[in-house]
């Protein structure tokens, strides 16, 4: 038993446990009801449009208030705590999620995530060849997505719809095109989210978009890490608190670190910075979603940490290195 | 005056529908609207005043709050106006009235915004509001709506006990009446109609009214309760298609699979 116990297998176990209370957990665990969602603003890419989910995300809590609140600002000239109360509370939620499990919402809790990984997985044991890492221009030209999806789809385009500049698809553009709300619905058998919609250019582009991307990500998903994640903007919305964060990535390297980068083939958003030498420092990047991977595949000990607080809750070894290689090998045949 | 011909028009429009029984229905006048639109709630459009058709005898209404307390209702001829909502949450308006021993009721739930009641909408479904109920399992969601072709369950209780194997009726303006039973637990599923006519692409489609009637004799007394909401043409019947979709993710899927014959050929990291 023990030679299967690794970070990633206690992961697969808690993703498991997540995906079932955020995308079933209504029927058990929480009711059918917004106002008896867990935290109604989770860092994780949960769906409002799954009606037997236990939680949703904080982007469509945002997403209206910039629509119906802080809109108001300019429309009604409302008061700054009438107008920003709302986006106050959902950040200050979100603030308070990450200061306790900082950006692991994403490898170890997001349902989207999650069932991008369970793809990757059925693509290996489909014999598909996987791409190892995308190179270091590719990675670069695609980080700068998440941050004007963010940007726009989650903040500006809402407010404008609220000032009235735009028209109402624009309200909530991200939830419009985001897969998980694909995903998750049809994960409860609800197969209304998969739709062209006639209503107008707008509605058809999103609604075209959102089933392309759906498509695209699955098929990507076999052979490509987490190919939505990239560009999901629950990362730079992490990224505001992740110095808060009691838990981090901290790297104390030696002189085996240079020519070795089994950190970097090891992450699944290759993430080249955390190959660079280090002393004892935090290096918890924008895209990192604290999966691990770094962690159990370091062959040198004691240089890649999770630290929580000031107590290193996880480091790496040698022993665990060779352990996480062999089920690796076992695992890919 | 202006409220009593309004109900007049209301009801020579509804003729046919609900007939002698008590139910909710808005009332739709410019008072109701303006009311409504101060309150800044989630009613979709929905009035503050509402009219209890065919209201006669002693009758009474109030309403429960979201945190569970009550408001005792004053009608003025059939229509009741809503108090501005300091709570945030599902309402239930409940009215009652006794008439040559028939006792009738009916209850109507509506959304508004306000300060959080921090109490589940569970519990208010669930609290006995009249001595003959139909209790929606569960209602539907917030920010959520009643929809045409879709299947809803409600719970016939009788004194809080499920009522089996008895008739519920649900009616709307547009289609006949049509008879569902409850089963053996109480409940029944009900197919709301998309029987809406000139539907427009997107928003801008007012919504329709349905009736739920249900109907039980005891000791002598005849009961009568109704469930009246609000629902709205079904997308996916009128402006959304779903095969249309499924082959836009398919294009996607086979756009993944061209990246990845690509990805083969080239043999490079990205």
């Amino acid at each position: 038993m023990d030679k299967f116990l690794t970070v990633t297998a206690l992961r697969r176990v808690v993703q498991l446990t997540a995906f079932f209370f955020f995308v079933y957990g209504a029927t058990v665990f929480t009711t059918f009801y917004t106002d008896d969602k867990l935290t109604q603003a989770l860092p994780a890419l949960s769906c409002a449009y799954d009606m037997k989910g236990g939680d949703y995300c904080a982007l469509i809590p945002l997403q209206h208030q910039m629509d119906h609140r802080v809109s108001t600002l300019f429309t009604e000239h409302a008061g700054i705590m009438q107008a920003l109360m709302g986006t106050a509370i959902t950040v200050g939620t979100v603030a308070l999620l990450i200061l306790i499990l900082n950006k692991a919402f994403c490898g170890w809790l997001c349902p989207l995530g999650f069932f991008q990984e369970s793809v990757g997985m059925i693509g290996t044991k489909l014999g598909m060849k996987q791409l190892p890492s995308l190179s270091a221009g590719t990675v670069n030209k695609i980080r700068p997505v998440k941050w004007f999806i963010f940007l726009f789809l989650v903040l500006i385009f809402p407010l404008l719809t609220g000032i009235g500049l735009l028209g109402h698809e624009w309200g909530s553009p991200f939830c419009s095109i985001c897969p998980s709300r694909i995903m998750t619905t049809l994960a409860v058998g609800d197969m209304s989210q998969v739709y062209i919609s006639q209503a107008g250019w707008g509605y058809f582009a999103l609604s075209l978009i959102a089933d392309l991307l759906f498509g695209l990500m699955v098929a990507l998903a076999l052979f490509v890490r987490q190919p939505f994640c990239r560009i999901c903007p629950i990362l730079p919305m992490q990224t505001l608190f992740k110095k808060i964060g009691l838990l981090r990535l901290v790297k104390n390297g030696s002189s085996h670190c240079e020519g070795c980068s089994n950190c970097v083939k090891a992450c699944p958003m290759d993430i080249y910075e955390i190959g660079a030498p280090a002393r004892n420092r935090d290096i918890t990047h924008t895209d990192c979603t604290l999966c691990g991977r770094c962690v159990e595949f370091c062959p040198h000990d004691g240089v890649m940490s999770f630290k929580y607080g000031p107590a290193t809750i996880l480091t790496s070894s040698k022993e665990s290195f060779k352990k996480r290689v062999k089920i690796d090998k076992w695992w890919k045949g | 005056m202006k409220n009593l011909l309004l109900a007049l028009v209301l009801g020579t429009s509804l003729w046919g529908y609900g007939e002698g029984v008590l139910y909710w229905t808005p009332h739709g006048c410019d008072t109701g609207k303006t009311a409504a639109s101060a309150h800044g709630g989630h009613g979709k459009g929905e009035s503050a005043m509402f009219a209890a058709m065919n209201l006669e005898g002693n009758a009474t209404a109030r309403l429960v709050l979201p945190d569970l307390s009550l408001k005792e209702l004053r009608f003025n001829q059939n229509t009741v106006m809503l108090p501005a909502p300091k709570l945030g949450g599902y309402y239930a308006m409940v009215a009652e009235s006794n008439v040559s021993g028939n006792v009738y009721s009916a209850i109507r739930y509506l959304s508004l915004f306000g300060r959080p009641a921090k109490v589940s909408p569970t519990k208010l479904t669930a609290l006995p509001k009249t001595v003959l109920e139909i209790v929606p399992d569960p209602l539907h969601r917030e920010h959520d709506r009643y929809t045409g072709s879709k299947t809803y369950r409600f719970v016939a209780l009788f004194k809080g006990k499920p009522l089996p194997n008895t008739p519920l009726v649900l009616e709307t303006s547009r289609s006949g009446a049509k008879t569902y039973e409850s089963g053996s637990d109480g409940t029944a599923e009900v197919t709301l109609p998309d029987d809406f006519e000139n539907v427009k692409p997107g928003r801008g489609n007012k919504p329709s009214e349905f009736l739920l009637t249900l109907r039980h004799e005891e000791g002598g007394i005849r009961y009568v309760t109704t469930f009246s909401m609000p629902y709205s043409p079904n997308p996916n019947n009128h402006w959304q298609s779903l095969e249309w979709g499924a082959a836009a993710a398919a294009t996607g899927f086979l756009g993944g699979l061209f990246f990845y014959r690509r990805s083969r050929k080239g043999g490079h990291n990205g």
